[in-house]
């Protein structure tokens, strides 16, 4: 279960490769290193292309605004993905969804903090349908999600008679709310900052915990530079952005529908990193038969990973609705393909076994400032399309390739000759397992890379 | 260790704080709603956002907008929401037109009842918003309407349908027609048809007309998604079901897409489609051929260059701080407010009138004068 022994990633102690560790040790957090490279990039291209408006306030919010659902979407289409499967239903569950809440309130009156829950329901509903299809028939999860695609598209359709329907206002704070303004005088959003402070915080704590841990088990340590860049840099970079978020138009900051997207990250990295059941997902999606050897009830960790896919599929509909103020015909219409290449472009394996909540949401805000800045460039739409797909074939392209050639990562050049040697023996994608960022280097037996 | 770590991020903390401070320059500063009276720079941007680029209607569109807007000194940014995700794709077009400083925004709305968030910030930053061609509900934050009148344009087909009736099927009233509307998630759909049926209405009381299958619902008649197929399974079925052994003499139809398609079920069927009256609107090329050639009856023309020349002369009428031009506000309640409007109006195009009509458009005079 833990990282295979033969991993050549394994770094040299000192110099440039301890850099490495700034994001963790192995193969799939080094991927997301790259991943996090190039978002960067495209966000300094286009902050100098644009003259500095993608780093505004109100493009930031906006970007939040614009992708949050997609994000969410791609949280639990990683989960799926990693199983082996995917789920190509996930746009039209979130259109059925978003119908039923809004004729919901429309003709029932139902109050709207009911209506939410009565989507969350439906999202349970539908994936409970499609789970016991895929893990009790056995139906393969492309047909059956194929399938769905289109039952819950005529189902938004029949229910809402391929008509817009309203939905009331106060229902537009999770898609379009913000933060409240705090009643002191301050030039900015205090909640934000508040928010800011508590998440660089909350990286140094992290870090501090876990070199404690790593002292206590007496394993390899990165040099205490690499732990100060690292915790001002993360830290940093989160008070910058809240900082930017609180000085935005008055009466915007931080959107809800933002915060509930980060309260998902959250809760999704512990569970796929610190559950069993998360472990259950990678054991079965790396080697289902000996996951099931091992005593791993495969057809249940199935059940609930499509079963949770449509459910977050649900809360993205909502936000979707509440953000355009009403439910159409068109809600959901390609969000899956979104949520695809999210997850792809964020280090997920075709093969399943591998890949990351936290890289999936880095591979989708790719794809989010690439979109945004396009458009705020005025490109064609023709245009922005062919760049995408142009993006998620070279980003996947380029892993492969580099994995074809016995690399992990660009980063990997860096490492000893003598890797190679161990490379001949390493089995060429073992399904590395453990992507968390922290346990990952501490749970390397150092002695084994330096035989 | 730990004491260097917390210090380090300390600093960072601060430094990030003092070097972003200059960037947080857009709050407290006025939102722009202020200088509404006083108009805005010659040289502004204008965004214009356009739902599809797969109709002919729309490409033309947007090519005179950014010809026109250029000519008028402004800096035009036309863009057309993509073929998939489209509705949430001109969302975020419209947010970054607000983002980009845009002064006016042109809105042909893929979903007008959708984009009430866009819009709202967009009121918040001082933009002006014009409704192009299709109206835009339930929000406050619309300023302008400009279209054709398609409520006359219902009247239009109406008078055409009744004035085809007389000259082609060869008998005195009544005559047999059939009825079809367009999407019911459009909401010029239910405009043209109760225009139409203010002038067909009477007929069909006082026995002139006679709806033989029964179907004057509009609900009954509707074309869901504007589909060609669609109007083309309806006429199939109402064909078989009513008109096996009797003649029909008209149909009305919403637009010329769906026009050909029912011609196209009525010649399968075996009709004479010289002697049935099929309305129509939008001068698609393949219709102009078809009524060149006797079939369909009739054709709207909505002159798009002119309807394009009015919305820039509103938006150099809001550039001087002007209210722009209107003469209608009554007609174009969006379920907030009656949102003013400049309304233009069609022209019928029949085979006889069909040169002059088409006189600005070289394209359809050619096909026009290669039929003569």
């Amino acid at each position: 279960m833990s990282t295979t022994a033969n991993d050549p990633a394994a770094p040299k102690k000192g110099g440039l490769s301890d850099l490495r560790k700034v994001f963790g040790g192995g193969q799939s957090s080094l991927r997301q290193f790259g991943i996090l490279g190039s978002l960067i990039v495209i966000i300094l291209i286009f902050q100098i292309w644009t003259g500095g408006l993608t780093l505004s306030p109100t493009n930031l919010i906006n970007v939040v605004n614009q992708y949050s659902y997609i994000l969410i979407l791609a949280i639990g289409m990683v989960m799926v993905i990693i199983m082996g499967h995917i789920d190509l239903s996930v746009g039209s569950v979130a259109a059925f969804t978003g119908i039923i809440v809004a004729k919901s309130m429309a003709d029932w009156n139902l109050p709207w903090p009911w209506a939410i829950l009565l989507g969350i329901a439906v999202g349970a509903a539908i994936g409970a349908w499609q789970g016991f299809w895929v893990a009790f028939i056995g139906v393969p999860a492309f047909i059956v999600t194929l399938a769905g695609m289109l039952i819950f598209r005529g189902g938004n359709q029949f229910i809402g008679q391929s008509t817009t329907t309203p939905v009331p206002q106060e229902f537009g704070i999770i898609g379009a709310g913000y933060l409240p303004e705090l009643a002191v005088p301050l030039n900015f959003n205090v909640l934000t900052m508040i928010l800011g402070v508590i998440g660089a915080g909350w990286i140094v704590w992290n870090e501090i915990r876990a070199r404690r841990v790593q002292k206590k088990m007496g394993s390899e340590m990165a040099p205490v530079w690499v732990s100060i860049v690292k915790v001002v840099v993360l830290a940093g970079v989160i008070l910058w952005a809240a900082w930017l978020f609180a000085t935005g138009r008055p009466g915007t900051s931080f959107p809800i529908s933002g915060i509930i997207l980060v309260a998902l990250v959250i809760l999704y990295s512990f569970i796929t990193n610190n559950t069993i059941f998360g472990r259950h997902i990678y054991a079965v999606g790396g080697n289902r038969i000996a996951a099931t050897l091992s005593g791993v009830k495969d057809r249940r960790v199935d059940f609930f990973v499509m079963m949770n896919m449509s459910v977050l599929a649900a809360v993205a509909g909502m936000i979707y609705v509440a953000r355009a103020t009403a439910s159409g015909p068109q809600d959901g219409n390609g969000w899956e393909l979104d949520a695809i290449a999210a997850v792809f472009i964020g280090g997920a394996a075709v093969s399943g076994g591998i890949g990351t909540v936290i890289g999936s949401v880095i591979g989708g805000l790719v794809m989010a400032f690439l979109n945004n800045g396009l458009q705020l460039i005025g490109a064609d739409a023709d245009v922005v399309q062919i760049i995408k797909g142009l993006v998620l074939l070279f980003a996947v392209g380029v892993d492969v390739w580099s994995k074809s050639q016995g690399r992990p990562s660009i980063l990997g050049i860096w490492g000893s000759r003598r890797k190679s040697r161990l490379e001949a023996q390493a089995p060429d994608e073992a399904p590395t397992v453990v992507p968390s960022s922290q346990s990952n280097l501490s749970s390397q037996p150092e002695d084994v890379t330096r035989r | 260790m730990k004491k260097i770590t917390l210090a380090a991020t300390a600093l960072a903390a601060v430094a990030a704080l003092a070097l972003s401070g200059c960037s947080g320059g857009e709050r407290g500063g006025d939102a722009g709603g202020a200088s509404d009276a006083a108009g805005f720079a010659a040289d502004s941007t204008i965004g214009v956002a356009l739902p599809d680029k797969t109709s002919e209607n729309w490409v033309l569109a947007g090519g005179l907008f950014e010809d026109g807007l250029e000519e008028a000194g402004f800096k035009g940014d036309v863009q057309y929401a993509p073929a998939s995700n489209t509705v949430a794709e001109q969302q975020n077009q419209i947010s970054a037109m607000v983002t980009n400083g845009a002064k006016v925004i042109v809105i042909g709305a893929k979903d007008g009842k959708q984009l009430g968030t866009q819009l709202q910030q967009a009121a918040d930053a001082g933009v002006k918003i014009i409704a192009y061609d299709r109206l835009i509900e339930n929000t406050e934050n619309v300023d302008y309407y400009v279209a054709f009148d398609n409520f006359k344009v219902g009247q239009l087909q109406g008078q055409a349908l009744l004035e085809g009736l007389e000259a082609r099927s060869g008998h005195a009233a009544p005559w047999n027609i059939e009825l079809f509307s367009g999407s019911p998630d459009d909401a010029n759909s239910a405009v043209f048809f109760d225009g139409a049926m203010e002038v067909l209405q009477p007929k069909i009381d006082d026995g002139t007309l006679v709806v033989a299958s029964g179907q004057t619902d509009i609900a009954q008649t509707a074309t869901q998604g504007w589909e060609a197929e669609n109007a083309q399974s309806r006429m199939d079925s109402i064909l078989t079901s009513t008109y096996s052994s009797s003649d029909i003499d008209g149909v009305l139809s919403p637009n010329d897409n769906l026009a050909r398609a029912i011609i196209t079920s009525a010649k399968q069927a075996g009709k004479d489609i010289s002697k049935i009256t099929v309305t129509g609107q939008d001068s698609e090329v393949e219709s102009v051929k078809s009524i060149m050639a006797g079939e369909q009856y009739s054709t709207i023309n909505k002159d798009t260059t002119l309807l394009v020349e009015q919305t820039i002369k509103m938006i150099q009428q809001l550039q001087k701080g002007e209210e722009a031009d209107v003469n209608d506000t009554e007609q174009y309640d969006n379920g907030v407010k009656v949102v003013p409007a400049y309304l233009l109006d069609p022209v019928i195009v029949t085979k006889e009138n069909a040169a002059e009509a088409y006189a600005n458009n070289p394209n359809l005079l050619e096909i026009v004068t290669a039929a003569q």
